[in-house]
């Protein structure tokens, strides 16, 4: 378990992470995402001790990193692969991590056939590629077999064969009672790995919830409805206060709506259905939603479509996830 | 590649932990694994072999020429061999301090120092360990280029030479002693610096120009502050010399300066994020 309590990080007047409390329970897959620069590597750090918290604590299993004995052994984590000396082996760097931690050094062989590096860890880490520096570095996380993982975009330069092996893995290892934290901007791949997720953005905590319940606190799910008096219905609908994002000849799509209201409705005027489904919203359109006011780096043009017209619905998601 | 991991979770245990203490001896167990995965490490050692041979030539050549010339005054008269490897030290030491300090420039470069740290989360347990495998490194090192500095400057001196057994062993040692303190010298500014060129600069600023600018400058004072830096200390010390202060007071103000940098490094690593 990750337990933040009060974590804040100022670079002089910038807050990179803002007052923080949060708990990262054990058996699960968490998510944590948030746009560039919400804080998501930086808080990671902290927890592995590297930067110092301007503010409050970060704890693995009820203790900052800096007390454990053998951190490898309780603690695995992938920041940056990069934070591999080029010159030096895979092999090498393994069994120089296992030493620093009293892990058997025939762990080092297991774990790079677990990655799948077996073949290659006598060449120098210099000569990888993304996906293979990706793979060495998830290696050194597994080392120790810790109860508590920590990935930071652990697909990122991986072929598809290898992220559907991290997303099994990550499960497997939540499966197993373990604590498994992973940041990923891939919302779809969030979606398919992750049980509970954990959104910041400028430094703040926007969402901490199981997936499912931020996804229904989406102002983007919706009621689609297909009637050859679509427009009849788009007029009735909003004269009962409600949102009617799209009218298109026959279609028609209403938010914060039930199907029953929509269903009751058409009976009670004799509208004709064709359809009446619920569209549910999708992750990455939840999340959108829920980060759009604190993009830090937003492309100039503003958010692509899905966050665009779900601006208005930012206070309402929050509420619905946040209050839970 | 699907096989995951069987074992229940276990953290500390269940077979993970077989494979020694941990701590501060496995810090210096990775250390000693990192220094010797890496190529720079065996061509540093080469190099500084091969510059001590060939200090050694030059410096030998030179005082048998010079006792041979037709100019008295630069006449040195019968040497001890070993103070020919002692004076080439000089030059072979930034070959050695370039390794040195390495083991921490290098892993700010590389970016690997993150891993380092995740590893040995104490900042001072971590340096304390780079220091330990760079003395242990280091001494006999310098034990073995004394040697062979000996080995050349003797044919090279011929009847200018003056050798004993002990004192070769002795100067020998000097060399080691002296290579495996400024290193972990060299080790403490890298930590404070962290950039592999600011170091190399700022050690050789110190431990050759400083020294050469204030000796040469007349003044009793700029004599004095030259003679308390740490490559003047190191070489009262390696010479045996009793004057301006006896050799064990050299190598007391060398491990001073030793001190100095590894508790600086100490402090900045621990104020500085990673």
């Amino acid at each position: 378990m990750i337990t933040l309590r009060g974590l804040t990080k100022r670079y002089g007047d910038r807050t990179a992470v803002r007052d923080l409390t949060l708990e990262v329970p054990a058996g699960r897959v968490t998510g944590f995402l948030g746009p560039n620069g919400s804080g998501k590597s930086t808080t990671m750090r902290m927890i592995l001790g590297l930067d110092r918290p301007t503010a409050g604590v970060a704890l693995v299993g009820g203790r900052p990193y800096g007390a454990l004995r053998h951190p490898l052994r309780e603690v695995g984590a992938l920041l940056d692969a990069k934070a591999v000396h080029p010159g030096r082996s895979a092999r090498a760097h393994l069994v120089a991590m296992a030493r620093s931690n009293g892990i058997a050094v025939r762990r080092v062989e297991e774990v790079l056939d677990t990655v799948g590096l077996t073949a290659v860890a006598g060449r120098r880490v210099g000569s990888f590629s993304l996906g293979m520096g990706q793979r060495l570095g998830i290696a050194g996380a597994l080392l120790g077999d810790p109860r508590v993982v920590m990935l930071d975009e652990p697909v990122n330069g991986l072929d598809p064969d290898g992220v559907l092996w991290v997303r099994g893995l990550m499960r497997s290892l939540a499966a197993e009672g373990r604590t498994v934290f992973v940041s990923s901007h891939l919302m779809s791949e969030m979606e398919l790995m992750a049980d509970r997720l954990v959104v910041i953005g400028r430094g703040r905590l926007i969402a901490d919830a199981p997936v499912a319940e931020v996804i229904a606190g989406s102002s983007r799910n919706a009621v689609r409805v297909r009637s050859p008096r679509a427009g009849d219905l788009a007029a009735l609908l909003a004269a009962e206060g409600v949102e009617v994002v799209e009218v298109e000849g026959w279609d028609l799509v209403a938010v914060e709506v039930s199907l029953e209201r929509v269903g009751l409705l058409c009976h009670e005027h004799g509208i004709p259905l064709y359809e009446l489904s619920a569209r549910e919203a999708s992750l990455e359109e939840a999340y959108m939603e829920l980060t759009g006011a604190s993009v830090e780096y937003g492309a100039a043009a503003g958010i692509p479509a899905a966050g665009a017209g779900a601006r208005a619905g930012v206070a309402a998601g929050l509420g619905a996830v946040a209050g839970r | 590649m699907t096989a995951v991991m069987e074992r229940a979770p276990g953290g500390s245990g269940d077979g993970v932990g077989e494979g020694g203490p941990g701590g501060f001896r496995g810090a210096v167990a990775a250390e000693w694994t990192k220094l010797w995965s890496l190529r720079s490490t065996w061509w540093g050692l080469v190099g500084a072999f091969v510059v001590m041979g060939v200090m050694c030539v030059i410096l030998g050549g030179a005082v048998a020429s010079n006792n041979t010339n037709a100019i008295a005054e630069d006449d040195q008269g019968v040497v001890a061999v070993g103070g020919i490897a002692v004076d080439a030290v000089d030059i072979v030491q930034f070959v050695v301090l370039t390794l040195a300090m390495l083991v921490i420039t290098g892993e700010y470069s590389s970016g690997s120092i993150r891993s380092t740290l995740q590893w040995t989360p104490s900042r001072a347990r971590m340096l304390l360990a780079k220091a330990s495998v760079v003395a242990g490194v280091l001494f006999p090192v310098g034990v073995a280029l004394g040697a062979v500095g000996t080995a050349v400057a003797y044919p090279m001196l011929g009847v200018w030479g003056r050798f004993s057994v002990g004192g070769a062993v002795s100067a020998a040692l000097a060399c080691g002693v002296y290579l495996a303190l400024i290193g972990v010298f060299a080790l403490g500014v890298g930590a404070v610096l962290r950039s592999t060129a600011g170091t190399l600069t700022t050690v050789f600023l110190l431990l050759m120009v400083v020294p050469m600018m204030l000796g040469s400058g007349g003044s009793k004072v700029m004599a004095h502050i030259a003679d308390s830096l740490p490559s003047s200390a190191g070489r009262h010390f390696m010479k045996g010399d009793s004057v301006p202060y006896p050799a064990v007071a050299g190598l007391v103000i060398l491990v001073a300066w030793v001190v100095a940098a590894l508790w600086a490094g100490c402090v900045i690593l621990r104020r500085r994020d990673a």
